[in-house]
Formats: C-alpha cells, sequence, structure tokens
C-alpha cells in the first residue's frame, strides 16, 4: 500500500478532483472561465434586482421625486395652477411666508399635535400591549380587533363621528354630559384653541392606538423568555421585570417607533378638516391645512406659495426624519449589545 | 374530446354573453349618445336640484336627440377643490358654474384661461341677448373686446342673502307670531328670550363656520351700512370690516351669543339648516335659495315665514347689494362641444321654455331672463320677492370697471382679496369664540388688503393702465340708494 504523498503541492500543480469534485467539474467545461462565469451570473443577479427595483423604482420617481422637483420648481412662481407657470418671483414666496403669521402658528399647532398625540399614545399603547402580551389574557383576539378597528375607519369619517358627538347643540356625548348634570349643555370643545388641539390629539390617539399597540406587542414579543424565567428564578418581580429588562430590552425599537409616531403625527389634516376646519378663526391650524388652504382655498389659487409651503414643511421633516436616523443607529448599537 | 369541445363551447357562450352584457355597460358609460351623438357635461353645486336638473336633461335631449346632457351636482365644498383639478388634468365639464367674486368672475376665469366666449365667439343674435333688460351684457363683467361669456342667470334684485327664515312651529311653542317678526335688534333679543325661556329650541342657527358665517353677518350689517360680498365700501373705497359699523354688527352677533340666542357650535350652512329645519332653532337667516333647501330638507313653505333682516333700532342706514354677480355658467375652454354648450344654453335660456318654468315653479330662486312674477308659485320665493321690492332693501353698487375700464385688465382687487381669501371669517369666527374685540384683527386685515389693492393700482399705473383708487371710490354715493353714475 502506497500512500499519498504528503509534501506541499507544486504551486503550478492543478487540484485534483478527488479534493475539489465540485470546482473540477465546473472547470472542466470546455471554453467557459471561471471568471466569465462568475461574471455572467453578476449580471443575470443584476438583471433580477433590476427588475425586482424596477417598479418600485418607476413609481418611486413619478409619484415622489418628480413631484418634489416640481414643488421645489413651482414654489420660485407665482402660480394659480393653470397653464406653465410663468410669473418667476424668485425667494418671494419663501420670504413672505417666514413672515406669514399664521404659517407659524401652523408650524406650532403640528408640533404641538405631533407631540401631544405622541406623549399619550405611545405610553398608553405600550401598556395595552404589555397587558395584550401575558399569557394568562383570554380574548386576546377580540381585544386586539377591538383595539385596532378604529384605524379600519376612514379619517375623514372619524372626524365627522366626532364632529357629530361632540356638537355642542345636540351632540350626543353633550347632551349624555348635560343629562348626568357635569355640563350646562353648551360645552363647545372646538370653540376654544387649547379644548380644539386637545379634542384632535385625543380623537388621533383613540384612532391609531391600535396600531402603535401592535408596534409594541412585536417589540414585546422578541424579548426573549429566558431572561424572564432567570429573573423569576432570582426572585425578581413583574415591576422589576418590567423596568429591569422588558423597558430596556425593547428600547432600540422603541427609538424607531417615537419616530414613527411623531412624522405620522406631523402629517395630519383629514381629522383638522373635518373636526375644525382650522379653527375656531385660525387657531388649529396646521401646516398640511394650511398648505391646502393656500392651493384650494379660493380663486386665485396660489400654487406658487403653497409649494413653498409643502418645501419648508419637508425641510422640517426631512430634519427630524435625519435625526431619526442617527438615534436608529444609536439603537441598533444597543440592540447589538443586549444581543437581540 | 367531448368534454374538451364543450368546454369551448362553453368559452364561446360566455365570450357571447360577456359582449352582449358589456355592450350596453360600454354604451352607458358612453352616455348613451350613441356613436353619433353629442354627451355634453355640466358641473355645478346645487345638489338639492338634482331631480330638476334630470328632468330639464330628459327634456333637451328629447327636443335634441342629438345632443345628451350629463348633469352632474357637486357639493359646494368639494367641487371647488374638484373643479379647479378637473381643468388641470383636462377632464373638466363642458359648462361650468362659477359664482364667486360676483362682477370680478370672467377676468378671473379668462386669467385662469378656464372659459372660452359663448357660440365660439360669434357674435350673439339679438333674439337672445334681448331676453334679458337693458344693461345686462357689461364689458369687463360678461363681454369683452366684442364676445360674450357670461348671462345673468339669477337676476340680482331678489337674489341674494339678507332674509329672516321664521321656524312657525318654534314661534307658535314661544307664543309669538310669525306675522309680526322682530323688525329690529332689540325685537329681536325680545323674541329670542322668549324662545329661550319658552322652548326648547335655540333662537338663531347661525352657521359660523368658515365663509358660512356670512349668512348671519350680511343680514345684519345691512341695516348698518352697505358693502360687497368682499366687505369693500365704494363710498369711502375702502375694506371696512374695521369701520365702526361692521364693528357695531359684530359686536350685536357677540351679544346675542353671549345671551345664548345662538345655537352652540361652531356649525356649518347645512347643520344650521337642518336645525331650522327641524324645529330646533326659531330664526335663520340666509338668501333666496334657501326654500329650496328647506324643501330638500322635508320642510315645507307653510312651515315657516320670511321676513326682512331686522335693521339697528335707530333706523335702517345701509341696504343688502345688488351688482352684476349672476352670471354663473360659463363654458369651458378646454370644451370641444361649444356648438352644443351654446345651443343648450340658448335653449336653457328661453323666458318661457321649460327650463326657466319649472326652475321658477320648483322655488329654486328667481331668474334674470324670464317673468318671474308668472311662473313662481311657491309662497316663499314669493315673500321675498316683495321684501325685495321695497325701495332700499337691497340697492345696486357702483360698478367700477364702468368707471374705469382698464379696471378689465387690472388684477390689483383679485389681489388684495385673494391673499387670505377667508381671513376676515376666520377673524369673526375666532372672535365670537373667544369673546374678544374683532378690531385689532379687522385693522390688520384691513391695512394688509388695502396695502395690496393701493400699490398693485400704482404698479398698473406705471405700466400704463388708467387705474387708482379713485376707481373704487364713490363718495357721493349713498348707501341706501341705487348707483346712478353722474352723466
Amino acid at each position: 500500500m502506497t500512500l499519498a504523498p504528503t509534501g506541499p503541492r507544486p504551486p503550478d500543480a492543478a487540484p485534483t478532483t478527488a479534493a475539489r469534485p465540485r470546482r473540477a467539474a465546473f472547470r472542466s467545461r470546455p471554453g467557459r472561465p471561471p471568471e466569465g462565469n462568475r461574471e455572467r451570473a453578476r449580471g443575470r443577479d443584476r438583471l433580477w434586482v433590476a427588475a425586482f427595483l424596477g417598479p418600485f423604482l418607476l413609481l418611486y420617481l413619478g409619484f415622489t421625486l418628480w413631484p418634489l422637483i416640481a414643488t421645489v420648481y413651482y414654489s420660485f412662481f407665482e402660480w394659480s395652477g393653470t397653464g406653465p407657470p410663468e410669473q418667476f418671483v424668485g425667494g418671494d414666496n419663501y420670504s413672505r411666508l417666514l413672515g406669514d403669521p399664521l404659517f407659524w402658528q401652523a408650524v406650532v399647532n403640528t408640533l404641538l399635535f405631533a407631540i401631544g398625540t405622541t406623549l399619550i399614545k405611545l405610553p398608553l399603547s405600550l401598556l395595552a400591549a404589555l397587558v395584550m402580551t401575558r399569557k394568562w389574557l383570554r380574548a386576546k383576539k377580540a381585544l386586539r380587533t377591538v383595539f385596532f378597528a378604529p384605524l379600519i375607519i376612514p379619517v375623514a369619517m372619524a372626524g365627522l363621528v366626532f364632529t357629530y358627538l361632540l356638537n355642542p347643540s345636540n351632540g350626543a356625548l353633550n347632551s349624555a354630559l348635560h343629562g348626568l348634570g357635569l355640563t350646562d349643555g353648551t360645552t363647545d370643545v372646538f370653540a376654544n384653541r387649547w379644548t380644539a388641539l386637545l379634542a384632535l390629539i385625543l380623537i388621533s390617539v383613540w384612532q391609531v392606538f391600535g396600531q402603535y399597540m401592535i408596534y409594541w406587542m412585536a417589540a414585546l414579543q422578541n424579548v426573549p423568555d429566558e431572561l424572564y424565567e432567570a429573573a423569576a428564578l432570582d426572585g425578581a418581580s413583574e415591576w422589576q421585570k418590567l423596568t429591569r429588562i422588558t423597558l430596556p430590552m425593547i428600547r432600540p425599537v422603541a427609538v424607531v417607533i417615537v419616530m414613527l409616531a411623531l412624522v405620522n403625527a406631523m402629517h395630519v389634516f383629514g381629522l383638522v378638516v373635518t373636526l375644525t376646519g382650522g379653527g375656531p378663526g385660525t387657531s388649529t391650524y396646521v401646516v398640511s391645512y394650511f398648505i391646502y388652504r393656500q392651493a384650494f382655498g379660493s380663486l386665485p389659487f396660489a400654487y406658487g406659495y403653497a409649494s413653498a409651503a409643502a418645501l419648508l414643511f419637508s425641510v422640517m421633516a426631512f430634519v427630524l426624519v435625519t435625526s431619526q436616523g442617527l438615534f436608529v443607529r444609536r439603537a441598533q448599537r444597543l440592540r447589538k449589545e443586549y444581543g437581540v | 374530446m367531448g368534454t374538451g369541445r364543450s368546454a369551448g363551447t362553453s368559452r364561446i357562450g360566455r365570450l357571447a354573453l360577456a359582449s352582449v352584457v358589456v355592450a350596453p355597460l360600454l354604451a352607458a358609460c358612453g352616455g348613451g349618445s350613441g356613436s353619433s351623438g353629442t354627451a355634453l357635461k355640466i358641473w355645478d353645486y346645487s345638489a338639492e336640484q338634482t331631480d330638476f336638473h334630470k328632468k330639464v336633461t330628459e327634456e333637451f335631449h328629447r327636443q335634441h336627440p342629438d345632443i345628451t346632457v350629463q348633469w352632474q351636482s357637486i357639493s359646494q365644498d368639494e367641487y371647488k377643490r374638484t373643479l379647479p383639478l378637473a381643468f388641470q388634468s383636462g377632464q373638466g365639464p363642458d359648462i361650468f358654474y362659477w359664482s364667486d367674486n360676483g362682477p370680478l368672475a370672467m377676468s378671473q376665469l379668462l386669467d385662469q384661461k378656464w372659459i372660452q366666449p359663448l357660440d365660439g365667439g360669434s357674435a350673439l343674435p339679438a333674439s337672445f341677448t334681448e331676453r334679458w333688460p337693458a344693461g345686462s351684457f357689461v364689458n369687463g363683467v360678461n363681454q369683452l373686446d366684442g364676445k360674450t361669456y357670461g348671462f345673468p342667470l339669477s337676476e340680482s334684485t331678489y337674489w341674494g342673502p339678507g332674509y329672516m327664515f321664521l321656524n312657525k312651529k318654534v314661534f307658535a311653542d314661544a307664543g309669538l307670531d310669525t306675522a309680526a317678526p322682530p323688525k329690529t335688534w332689540s325685537d329681536l333679543k325680545t323674541a329670542c328670550a322668549r324662545i329661550k325661556a319658552e322652548t326648547k329650541a335655540y333662537c338663531i342657527a347661525a352657521p359660523t363656520k368658515d365663509v358660512d358665517f356670512q349668512r348671519i353677518f350680511y343680514a345684519l350689517a345691512a341695516g348698518e351700512y352697505t358693502f360687497n360680498d368682499w366687505f369693500f365700501d365704494y363710498r369711502k373705497g375702502t375694506f371696512s370690516l374695521a369701520e365702526p359699523q361692521a364693528q357695531k354688527v359684530f359686536a350685536f352677533i357677540q351679544e346675542l351669543k353671549k345671551d345664548g340666542y345662538l345655537a352652540p357650535g361652531t356649525n356649518d350652512k347645512n347643520f344650521s339648516r337642518q336645525q331650522f329645519a327641524s324645529g330646533q332653532a326659531g330664526i335663520m337667516m340666509d338668501g333666496t335659495w334657501l326654500p329650496s333647501v328647506l324643501t330638500s330638507l322635508g320642510m315645507k313653505s307653510d312651515q315657516y315665514a320670511v321676513a326682512p333682516h331686522p335693521v339697528p333700532d335707530d333706523g335702517s342706514k345701509g341696504a343688502l347689494w345688488s351688482q352684476p354677480d349672476g352670471n354663473k355658467y360659463w363654458v369651458s375652454a378646454k370644451s370641444k362641444q361649444s356648438k352644443a354648450a351654446w345651443t343648450f344654453l340658448d335653449w336653457m335660456t328661453r323666458p318661457d321654455g321649460y327650463f326657466a318654468k319649472e326652475y321658477l315653479k320648483d322655488g329654486f330662486g328667481t331668474l334674470a331672463f324670464a317673468d318671474n312674477a308668472r311662473y313662481i308659485t311657491d309662497p316663499a320665493i314669493r315673500r321675498i320677492t316683495k321684501i325685495a321690492d321695497e325701495p332700499g332693501y337691497r340697492v345696486k353698487l357702483p360698478l367700477p370697471v364702468a368707471k374705469c375700464p382698464d379696471l378689465v385688465k387690472s388684477k390689483a382687487y383679485v389681489k388684495a382679496i385673494g391673499e387670505r381669501p377667508t381671513w376676515e371669517y376666520e377673524a369673526m369666527s375666532g372672535a365670537l369664540n373667544s369673546g374678544t374685540s374683532l378690531r385689532p384683527e379687522a385693522q390688520r386685515i384691513v391695512a394688509a388688503r388695502q396695502k395690496t389693492l393701493t400699490d398693485q393700482l400704482k404698479q398698473e399705473a406705471a405700466q400704463g393702465l388708467k387705474v387708482s383708487l379713485d376707481c373704487f371710490t364713490f363718495p357721493d354715493w349713498s348707501y341706501t340708494s341705487d348707483y346712478r353714475p353722474a352723466k
């Protein structure tokens, strides 16, 4: 029995087919160098990538990028929306906008709304999610449906329903409060800026509460059970488990949820249209409503001015999203540290 | 094999069936006009007239089988949004309704490139223009460069805001008689106090949401002074919300609210009309169009009375306005059916035609080209005409474009009112709800609008137009009488 040589193989020696059967078979194809095959495979991959990305890119170009470019362009014109924009006004729309108290009031209201809804809906939905992920809870599916149902109702319809419910003349809620002797029957929550804003915030929270509860539930379900089991063995209470395990573990996801909540809330529009119409007076104007009124308020339409407002608002939203990126990166680092 | 044939046969059968089913549907989508017919699209926002429009289109099609009219009514708020988008996307109607800014509507619509002249710009036959009283076709209002773009639909003596509607049941429950309506502001408060004390109804259904605020403001302000629908006072040549008269009227409305006489809530006109129709409120101030709206809400004209708006205790010092603002139906610039559009509008405006008779019979208002007294049967509209026939109730405003023809090319006024167009109402709604004075915001509004107007007029004058603030100022005109230009 002779042993196979064990010394180093000469550099120019071809690998044996016994040692690398697949590669050998691959190389044994006549006239097809391996590099070319790899290139071809890469080319095919690129085609697939293009095929899958193409439709999205096309839609993105048509419905995001192009409108954005057009908005930038229109913002330098005084344009009523019909025919090509002809009256170039340079930065006039922007300087007018910066000096327009109504725009800044709308910005302040938008931020108040965004912060207000976020501060209410996130803790509440987290609390609900914590309960909904308890093993002892019955009828989880039914409860989930109940919490999620308002999200299915179109915003405009929700707004109209609450308009009638809260109407001081004959609204059901007001009648009930009046019946209980809690009000004089003429309480108009929409007659005052702060109560109107609060009503907007609470109705919005009611509507999107279920969505954020689902987000939290997804985050909570990612916390490994072993941690709770170990904590239980160490004699940790439920409160300790919540504050020492659950909350730190979901922190990375929480950052994303907070940012999503803020950005989504900044787009508030439908509720304002249906519930307050920006009133009383202009006290509940938000930026989207301001833009809408400029663009479609009445003749002559101020599309140029509305475009400038839209762009300025987009810049603000962009700053928020960019800051979200920073927080998300930090959150990702935390995730790695926690090993989840 | 047998199975295959049967499947094939069934497929063919299904195709045949589908074509039988789909063909009429496609034809219906195309307006049912057939391949050789013309479909004419009309849009407006008179939802209460939908059934009437259906009858009109059927009658017109019966008389003109080659033209099928599709008349669509969209809610007013939706309309103002939909129409511009439709024009932008090239899907606009052939004929559309637009009455914003009254006498300025034509120049605005021309500026927007939304309209074309009637009958493609041909000279209109005298038999058409003679349907209207002399002076109905005015250069800069509905004519330009010898072409006619519009025609008055509603006349301007009876048509407009400023009437007081009284719910008979609420009044009876309060021990009041609608035959003796409140004539002064004090009377109004007394009646309201009675309604509040004796019934469960609110006294006044007053919409205060956005521009709907105008319904109560116009009616009450007409007793103090005379202005146009943009609060412009032609006697002084200024926007007038900061003037003492306007402040006095607003303060009175605030008093009504403070005393609990206005139905609570920032309601829109539709909500307030429902309140009135359902007996939740005793009084509503609105316009000539209200009777037909109330009919659509199930309230018959014998269930309410119409009265003149109440005036200040020391007597009326103003009037409601009348101006050439009845031009409402326009032919779209993009329409390729201008001939058919003209045929329809010519047919529609026949003084003794189907449209006029049925429109007036159904109580939708008054028409500028028909004998209103002859065809109106609705007691409420009849009462409205009687009220407005009283001297000084509604007076003809000065017409700046008649004084300065170059105003046709001016954009100064449009620009002045175009900056935050609902600012006045926003200010009033805010002050009403907060109970604060309207004056500071009113002064800001007037200053901003006036500055835009004067600056723009100066710019245009520098470019050679013969325009100035003087074109908008008529110091010799009295608020309570028709303006008559010096000969």
